[in-house]
């Protein structure tokens, strides 16, 4: 399939809209709906999609921040978790693919981010947010759901070139060997704060960023930037997708 | 091009790659692979520059980029190494620091009256009368410049990497490469630096053994060995500038700095030949053996003709047998010792039936008129530093001098390590290096080949074992038992001075003494009086000299003399290497674009962007202002105010926290309601103020200033660390987009757009707070009045803030809604007298100074400044902030910080002042004295240009002063 068959779709269909919709706009995206969310398909500029999941492969960079994410924290979040079928790492700064390949990530004892999965086969973000709607705003129980979908935005950084990258902008060693498959590191990226989470599309090498929303568009270029010299460019999400189902 | 030696000669150049370059405007050939020094010298061009001081012509020292003699000027940069620098196609080279040309430098004629500037004379002659000193120094300054800097040069790009391994090798010669391939054996993760494009250090241009034939063999070995090494990163081309904390290394390479970190440091930085002291040793013509050996190993230059080599150690005698073995004819070897302990090397240039007197010197160098030296004054030893009253004139136009060496010390004693000054050996050495710091090779004062190779393998068996990825046995390094190559005193005092110490800074023998007859004895005075060792070189040709003729002049050892701090960064680097990429993050609302695209003019508040007005090209600034407040006033207007702080409180004890953190009351607040949130620090100063806002009993929603947000947010979690109230705080700033729809039509337009509040006045009244949706957006109302007129403050989820600006808009258009920015915000929000902390508060303003003691309950036991604000209202108050009203229209507007004055005497200063388009009047906000703090005081402030503007104190607020319009 090439990209050319992608149904075109503008970004301001939708009433909520990635901070970086125009960056994507001015690469020429293709968009695609996915549930109530507009996401990035596919760049067409870049060639066919079997070249983008190539790009991908290498140095690929993709806004996720339209997918749902969602966050808690308090005492009681572990284990509340825990009481919906969640697993919960022991450690914190680790992360954990769930069964339903949802990504639940343990920030610090008392707090807990979970990203929905790439393929959406998951509906455990809406699920717990919609639990925490019913079961705690009255907020007397040590649990509080955090505004992720608002307050981060939501980044991948994908191929084997991906940790040259990372050191041109942050002090933490997150090369492969260092920083292995469900590592969290909550560090400065770019003189932003940032979470960076290992999580691998199969073999290819994946590294989620989640960043202040309201600096979006400085950290996309800045990885953009710094990217160049390795030929990396954006990607869209079926490229991602294509690699994470591909066993 | 003929004048380069056939290969093996040059093994750095590639003959078949030509290239073109001007010096001077002269037409230069050389190869790719040459330097500019190296491609000169092929040119017979030997004076390369002049020197910092007297404009002395100097040519190549080290061929090492190691000295100042070969600094040129390039059109894009200054103080260029010209020993260091690759030439290239079309480049420009020129000399620097000349008055006339490089050939005839009238600065020149500085160097007569060489003996009326002794050292700190500017410091004894230029600071009488006072302010001379301003007159004098920039023709001192222009006369001593380095190189033009190029201002309109656009930066190039430069950045920075972080890199991580188990263990670095600095210096990339014999040592460094055999401690990388024996570390490589244990680490996985080797790091091999060296400053020269190539590795091998000596191997490529030192003669280790009689035929000269053993380094290259062994060099290729190791080589081979190191690139088939998978372990090994090999960085050429990249200086290692300093040693940090834990082994944080910051080397440069090109353009980039490289961040790296390493468990182990294993330093082979080698050792830096050093200069002997005769008079005219700074000449064209006189240079390092060493340098001698690169021109003609590296580059296939001969150096000279004819050739003098002075010597110390047996080194100068393999010198010698290369120079010979190249068709230079050795004129002489003259060895300082009287009884030479000769090895093989030495040996077969004796056999060679070469020239040698020993336990003489080289007095002074001569140059006939000429740019190079043409002859030496040779003369015997009589005592240290003594030399007879008569010698032989040897006639030569190259000097090689091999008289010792230091270790290149720098990193080793950045990282704590100590140099001490053997007695013995004449040299320095390094002990006590940090843990995970090691030393091996001529750094730690090894220099026969076998014991340097021995010791690095050794270091590096020790690495590993320490890193756990290996469990060798260490065996015992050989040491040789061969002499050291330093001697002890190569310094040879003149009657007419020009012994140079230090070239960089054109200081001699007399200076350094004279700086100790001044009373600057130790080491760190003698080099800030007299700055030996300040200039480019970093005293790496100088602080041993120097050392010793301290030590001699102030009756002590070298030892006790020592040298001076040896700080980062090790060798010159560019500006842009520290300053690196610069990262200046920026906060953008979703709204962002939709400003732009309306016209918006942006304004920086801290990272965050807004828009401060809305432009319109028919439209003054002020008149776009002036329209977007009559807009607010009149009909409704529309403000993006998402980069006001935004924290969540949420528990049982969120109350009592706010209730103890700001200082009103907040226990009682109704669910559904907003109050006032004013926040003073424990001296009782204002530094924020929001409103919180209570949707549930457990849960509260407090606002913040753009700028105060983070300080705010940080400072509700240090206190609750203490308090360990029940309570969970979230900075929730970025995750909310907000607008203000402010204006007697706002009910009107919000109401075509929501749907499930009622929004009335008597059921979502001034100062109320909702959950609704908004355009279908789940969305937090707040019936707040920074700006005076009916308004809500509309908070939606971050992502949605676009298609809510957008939804709002569409519905007041039949409205004429207008967005409207900050500027217009604070005009309208002067007209109500509404104070913005930061501008109208300072370091000391407490509440009662800002008449802010309604928002001060006195009725709680604590909050965070309440004793100190307490005590304060015992006090009298000293100042305070009051309205006014400008009593003259035409008068030139105030501006904040102008200041109120009274008989002459400065009493208090303006913190805002406008044109009001609502009032029509000029109003502000000034701190005044209570004396004349009452309504219809009059007061007077120096306005634009000095000029005295009579004002008014008026009553606050100036607008709406019974507050109905915002209750509507």
């Amino acid at each position: 399939m090439t990209k050319q068959e992608t149904n075109i779709i503008a970004p301001t269909l939708a009433t909520r809209r990635s901070p970086l919709y125009r960056r994507h706009l001015q690469y020429q995206a293709h968009f695609k709906q996915v549930g109530d969310n507009i996401v990035v398909d596919s760049y067409p500029n870049e060639g066919a999609i079997n070249d983008e999941i190539e790009i991908a492969k290498s140095m690929g960079l993709c806004d996720l921040s339209t997918l749902d994410r969602t966050g808690f924290k308090g005492v009681g979040t572990p284990q509340w978790l825990a009481s919906q079928s969640f697993k919960v790492p022991v450690l914190a700064n680790t992360a954990e693919e769930q069964s339903s390949q949802s990504l639940l990530i343990k920030l610090s004892a008392q707090e807990i981010l979970v990203l929905s999965d790439l393929l959406f086969l998951s509906e455990d973000v809406k699920r717990l947010y919609q639990k925490a709607v019913e079961n705690h705003q009255s907020y007397d129980q040590q649990i509080y759901n955090l505004p992720r979908n608002d307050s981060h935005c939501w980044l991948a950084v994908t191929g084997i070139n991906a940790t040259e990258l990372f050191s041109k902008l942050c002090a933490v060693d997150l090369r492969s060997h260092k920083f292995v498959q469900g590592a969290v590191a909550q560090t400065s990226l770019a003189k932003t704060n940032a979470i960076i989470i290992r999580h691998d599309l199969n073999k290819t090498p994946c590294f989620y960023i989640l960043s202040d929303i309201s600096g979006a568009e400085f950290l996309w270029d800045c990885l953009l930037d710094a990217m160049s010299e390795f030929h990396g460019a954006p990607v869209g999400l079926s490229a991602l997708q294509t690699l994470a189902s591909n066993q | 091009m003929k004048s380069r030696l056939p290969a093996p000669y040059g093994r750095l150049i590639n003959r078949q790659k030509p290239i073109q370059f001007t010096f001077e405007n002269r037409i230069i050939h050389g190869f790719s692979g040459d330097t500019i020094a190296s491609a000169l010298m092929a040119d017979k061009q030997y004076l390369l520059s002049r020197s910092f001081k007297y404009h002395r012509p100097r040519g190549i020292l080290t061929m090492a980029g190691q000295d100042a003699n070969t600094l040129v000027q390039l059109p894009s940069s200054p103080n260029v190494l010209a020993d260091k620098q690759a030439i290239e196609d079309g480049m420009q080279v020129t000399g620097q620091n000349y008055t006339g040309s490089l050939i005839r430098d009238w600065g020149a004629l500085l160097g007569v009256f060489s003996r009326f500037l002794p050292v700190g004379f500017y410091y004894k002659a230029f600071f009488k009368p006072r302010g001379m000193w301003e007159k004098w120094a920039p023709l001192i300054r222009k006369k001593a410049g380095l190189g033009v800097i190029d201002q309109s040069l656009k930066p190039a790009y430069h950045d920075k990497q972080y890199k991580f391994f188990d263990v670095a090798v600095i210096g990339g010669g014999p040592a460094g490469m055999q401690a990388a391939l024996s570390a490589a054996v244990g680490a996985t993760e080797v790091l091999l630096v060296d400053e020269n494009p190539y590795l091998g250090g000596a191997l490529n241009y030192s003669r280790f053994d009689s035929d000269g034939l053993y380094a290259s063999g062994l060099l290729q070995q190791l080589l081979n060995d190191i690139a088939a090494n998978p372990n090994i990163t090999v960085m050429t081309d990249a200086v290692c500038n300093g040693w940090f904390a834990d082994n944080w290394l910051p080397i440069v390479k090109g353009n980039r700095l490289f961040k790296v970190r390493v468990a182990h440091t294993i330093l082979c930085t080698g050792a830096l030949e050093q200069p002997a002291l005769f008079h005219n040793n700074d000449l064209p013509g006189v240079m390092m053996s060493s340098a001698a050996q690169r021109l003609l190993h590296l580059y296939g230059v001969k150096p000279g003709s004819k050739a003098v080599i002075l010597t110390g150690n047996n080194e100068g005698y393999g010198t010698a047998l290369d120079l010979q073995d190249a068709g230079v004819t050795i004129q002489a070897i003259i060895d300082l010792r009287k009884n030479p302990d000769y090895d093989d090397i030495a040996i077969t240039a004796v056999k060679k039936g070469m020239r040698i007197e020993t336990g003489q010197a080289v007095y002074a160098a001569q140059h006939q008129g000429s740019m190079r030296i043409t002859s030496v004054e040779v003369r015997k030893l009589i005592s240290q530093g003594i030399c007879s009253d008569h010698g032989e004139i040897i006639a030569c136009d190259l000097l090689c001098m091999s008289v010792g060496y230091t270790p290149a010390y720098q990193l080793a004693c950045q990282a704590g390590a100590q140099l001490s000054y053997d007695d013995a050996s004449a040299m320095f050495t390094i002990t006590n290096c940090p843990d995970k710091l090691h030393l091996a090779g001529s750094v730690n004062s090894l220099w026969a080949l076998k014991d340097v190779l021995s010791e690095a393998t050794n270091v590096a068996h020790q690495v590993t074992n320490e890193l756990g990825t290996t469990d060798l046995v260490l065996e015992s390094p050989i040491r040789s038992s061969i002499p050291s190559p330093n001697h002890p005193w190569p310094i040879f005092a003149h009657p007419e001075g020009k012994e140079f110490v230090d070239f960089d800074e054109d200081l001699t023998i007399a200076d350094i003494i004279n700086a100790t007859g001044d009373g600057y004895e130790h080491i760190q005075l003698v080099k800030r009086y007299s700055t030996c060792g300040m200039g480019p070189s970093q005293g790496r040709h100088s602080a041993l000299a120097a050392a010793r003729i301290v030590a001699a002049a102030t009756n002590r050892t070298v030892a006790d003399t020592g040298v001076t701090t040896a700080r980062p960064p090790f060798s010159a680097e560019q500006l842009g290497q520290s300053a690196g990429r610069s990262f200046y993050p920026a906060r953008r609302s979703n709204i962002h674009y939709r400003h732009l695209e309306a016209g918006a003019q942006m304004l920086q508040a801290g990272a965050w962007y807004r828009p401060a007005f809305y432009a319109n090209k028919n439209l003054s600034t002020q008149d776009c202002i002036n329209h977007e407040v009559a807009n607010v006033r009149s009909n409704v207007g529309l403000v993006d105010v998402s980069t006001l702080g935004g924290l969540e409180l949420r528990g049982p004890d969120a109350g009592e926290f706010l209730n103890r953190f700001y200082t009103f009351g907040f226990i009682k607040q109704p669910v559904g309601k907003a109050r006032y949130a004013l926040l003073t620090n424990e001296a009782g100063v204002v530094i924020d103020d929001g409103v919180a806002c209570r949707f549930n009993k457990n849960h509260f929603y407090v606002t913040a200033t753009t700028g105060g947000a983070d300080s705010v947010y940080q400072s509700m979690l240090k206190w609750n660390a203490q308090w360990q109230l029940d309570v969970d705080i979230a900075n929730v700033t970025s995750a909310y987009c907000g607008v203000n729809i402010a204006g007697p039509n706002a009910r009107k337009v919000l109401e075509k757009v929501c749907f499930d509040i009622d929004l009335s006045a008597q059921a979502f009244p001034y100062m109320g707070v909702r959950c609704g949706l908004v355009a279908t957006i789940p969305a937090r109302l707040l019936r707040v009045g920074f700006v005076g007129e009916l308004g809500y403050e509309i908070h939606v989820p971050q992502q949605y803030g676009e298609a809510l600006w957008d939804a709002i808009l569409d519905a007041g258009e039949e409205y004429s809604l207008k967005p409207f920015g900050i500027e217009a915000q604070r005009i309208l929000r002067l007209e109500k007298g509404h104070i913005i902390v930061g501008q109208d508060t300072d370091a000391m303003s407490n509440p009662n100074e800002v008449q802010m003691s309604w928002a001060v309950s006195r009725q709680k036991p604590f909050f965070i400044g309440s004793r100190t604000i307490s005590e304060l209202e015992k006090q009298p108050v000293s100042r305070t902030l009051v309205g006014f009203q400008i009593d003259d229209k035409s008068a030139p507007i105030p501006q904040e910080s102008h200041l109120v004055l009274s008989e002459n005497q400065m009493v208090g200063r303006v913190t805002s002042c406008c044109y009001s388009p609502t009032l029509e009047e000029v109003i502000g906000l000034a701190y005044v004295p209570p004396e004349i703090a009452s309504e219809g005081d009059s007061i007077i402030i120096k306005s634009t240009n000095g000029v005295l503007v009579a004002a008014t104190v008026t009553k606050v607020p100036f607008y709406d002063p019974d507050a109905k319009r915002q209750e509507l």
